[in-house]
């Protein structure tokens, strides 16, 4: 078998000629939750987008393997099939088109035939309840008309429902109030507490780290003008939250200077 | 005489003739047949439906010649049997052609009240050449629950048909217009038109799915009374060149017109979609809701008016038309227009046309699904707050599956 883990290495990446990404190294292990935190601009999104295969980010090396299988130049549909999830910051609305016809059609696409019909509804109902949702949330389209928080729930429920092995949580806590994160927190432990979900290994991308409250993170990067500039432990986050991105600017630049 | 009589051609006087004295001259008077034949020789092709510049498909070179205008084994109206309660009620569903001798009184207060042929060109053939149609009565304040269906299938001629439909104060029913046309049929030219008298609520649904060789050049018309309320929903799904042209008028304070389009023109189909609500009375109000596709080389069109006359203050009128172009050789002219000469009125209108966002397929491509498949499904989501107007499920479906194979068809080519 072979090597395991969500593996980046030396990826660079950007947008039309720019370059953002200069050279990121990351591994996230099966069953770990790592959190990638860093101001606006640092390249947080670029991440993201890169690994998923967004059309607009222009790979300029690296790779990104998903347990020893390359996912760079694949389409993202094959990304998803390697069991590849991204939670978007900001998800497109789908107007016309279910919330259950979606999840259904996705998880269908990825894998098929898994879950009879009475097994897939018994599922989404019971990640409904953990989202503090109710059944009307599947009749309405994708994304269309919803407030911040009900996206994010969206996101979470779809985490839930397509058992992906790897995933990556892009700014899910932005524009929440304290309810909605809270759900969001309770649906992510409740994933990680199950059979099925206790194997995903996440990538938590944020900017505040009061989403850390809710997930605990085993391992946090610091992200600044593309490249990660520290890393350590859950207590990173707490001088984050204490003292700013400022402090860690400073070390930074004495230690290049 | 028993043979089987041939077929008349064209549309000429010496057709009419044959026309007539084959059919009698039904429920339309014969002199105003011939009259409506002279009008059509008459008038002038609006430029507007006859088309732009860039425009495969002309009805200024529409040759009826050789077209078989009248054979009595040709066509067929499917009507569906009343239900016994229905009949007691007094709903009528007749043919056209036996209305006026079968329900006179009813079939004169109701026809001519929402058409007016007299400077309209197609009107006026659809007139003269009337060969099929419907007449469908709702005596005041009977409700009637089952859907009405009114089916016409032209197979090797021209299908001239005429509906007339006439709701009584109080009266409440759907009906649904089937039009199918085979591989054989080369031209339908119809009539609808809707009488709705005081507070009478008239769903009407039109599906549309011709051959691929088929021109159709349509007019439908509706009149509403105080507190009417209609609700229109066509599907333009078929046919080579499908003109469609709608007009609803609020005559009355309360007069609500709700207005759902949606058409596709795929391969190398052309549709030619127009809509009025006309406000005549204050408190009027009306909402039209467009959704269109092009596909392969298909070129459509629609022009949206609203017009509000000057004395009906506090008019509310909507339009919103979208138009999704699923090629590079597809086309879509989207014209919306406004013409308010009250000034206490609330009017919107909005119009987009656009490819599928490349948001929409990373976000759906992302959760697993094929770039094929999430274009297809977003596509037809695009469709779904139209097709959500209409009524029945099983239409809803039918039409669903119609659209979902236009998606599929790419470019392949239709023959006329």
């Amino acid at each position: 078998m072979s090597e395991r883990g969500l593996h980046i290495a030396g990826l660079r990446s950007g947008v039309a000629g720019n370059d953002i990404l200069k050279g990121i190294d990351l591994d996230v292990q099966p069953g770990s939750v790592h959190a990638l935190m860093g101001p606006n601009g640092s390249g947080k999104s670029t991440l993201a987008f890169s690994i998923a295969g967004h059309p607009s980010y222009a790979v300029a090396g690296g790779s990104v393997t998903l347990d020893g299988e390359e996912l760079l130049g694949l389409a993202p549909d094959k990304r998803a099939k390697a069991g590849l999830f991204l939670s978007f910051q900001y998800p497109a609305a789908i107007p016309g088109v279910s919330v259950a016809n979606f999840i259904r059609t996705a998880r269908q696409a990825l894998h098929p035939d898994d879950l009879t019909p009475a097994k897939f509804r018994a599922l989404i109902f019971e990640q409904l309840d953990v989202l503090g949702m109710d059944a009307a949330f599947l009749s309405r389209y994708v994304n269309d008309g919803f407030s911040g928080g009900e996206k994010k729930r969206l996101e979470m429920l779809q985490l839930a429902m397509l058992s992906p092995k790897y995933a990556v949580l892009d700014e899910t806590d932005s524009g929440l109030d304290v309810d909605a994160l809270r759900a969001v927190g309770q649906s992510v432990g409740a994933l990680r507490a199950s059979d099925a979900g206790k194997e995903i290994g996440f990538l938590i991308i944020t900017h505040y780290p009061r989403i850390l409250q809710h997930i605990a993170a085993d391992h946090v990067h610091i992200m600044m003008d593309g490249r990660i500039v520290k890393s350590g432990g859950p207590e990173l986050a707490n001088v984050i939250e204490r003292e700013g991105y400022d402090r860690i600017r400073e070390e930074v630049a004495a230690s290049v200077g | 005489m028993s043979a089987r009589p041939t077929a008349v051609h064209g549309v000429t006087g010496a057709s009419l003739d044959a026309l007539i004295e084959r059919l009698g001259a039904g429920s339309i008077a014969e002199k105003a047949r011939r009259d409506a034949l002279a009008r059509f020789e008459e008038l002038p092709l609006r430029q507007a439906i006859r088309g732009g510049r860039n425009w495969k498909r002309d009805l200024a070179k529409l040759d009826l010649s050789a077209v078989a205008t009248f054979d009595p084994a040709a066509a067929e109206l499917d009507v569906e049997a009343l239900s016994p309660v229905a009949r007691r009620a007094g709903v009528t569903i007749e043919r056209f052609s036996l209305a006026l001798e079968r329900h006179r009184a009813a079939f004169e207060r109701a026809f001519g009240r929402a058409v007016d042929t007299r400077d309209d060109k197609f009107a006026s053939l659809a007139l003269a050449f009337q060969n099929h149609g419907a007449f469908i009565d709702v005596p005041a304040g009977v409700v009637v629950d089952e859907p009405l269906v009114v089916g016409y299938e032209a197979r090797d001629s021209a299908l001239f048909p005429y509906t007339l439909i006439a709701l009584g104060a109080g009266a409440r029913a759907t009906v649904i217009e089937r039009l199918a046309a085979g591989d054989g049929a080369p031209f339908v030219c119809g009539i609808s038109e809707l009488v709705l008298d005081e507070r009478a609520e008239l769903v009407y649904a039109v599906d549309q799915r011709a051959a691929d060789a088929t021109t159709l050049v349509m007019t439908r018309r509706a009149v509403l009374a105080e507190g009417a309320r209609l609700d229109v929903a066509s599907a333009e799904l078929g046919g080579a060149h499908s003109v469609s042209r709608l007009r609803a008028t609020g005559l009355a304070p309360g007069a609500h017109i709700n207005v759902t389009a949606l058409f596709f023109s795929d391969r190398d189909q052309h549709v030619d979609i127009e809509t009025e609500s006309i406000h005549a009375a204050g408190n009027t109000a009306s909402n039209t809701v467009v959704r269109s596709a092009g596909n392969g080389h298909g070129q459509g069109r629609y022009f949206g008016n609203i017009k509000i006359l000057a004395d009906a203050h506090g008019a509310e009128a909507s339009l919103r038309d979208d138009a999704l172009l699923l090629s590079a050789g597809a086309h879509i002219d989207s014209v919306p227009a406004l013409e308010i000469a009250a000034n206490d009125v609330k009017a919107f209108h909005g119009a987009t046309v656009g490819a599928i966002s490349e948001d929409e397929l990373f976000y759906a491509e992302s959760r697993g699904i094929a770039r094929a498949d999430a274009e297809r499904m977003i596509a037809l989501g695009f469709f779904e707050p139209a097709v959500s107007r209409f009524p029945l499920e099983a239409l809803r479906e039918e039409i669903r599956s119609a659209i979902e194979r236009k998606i599929v068809s790419g470019t392949g080519g239709v023959t006329a």
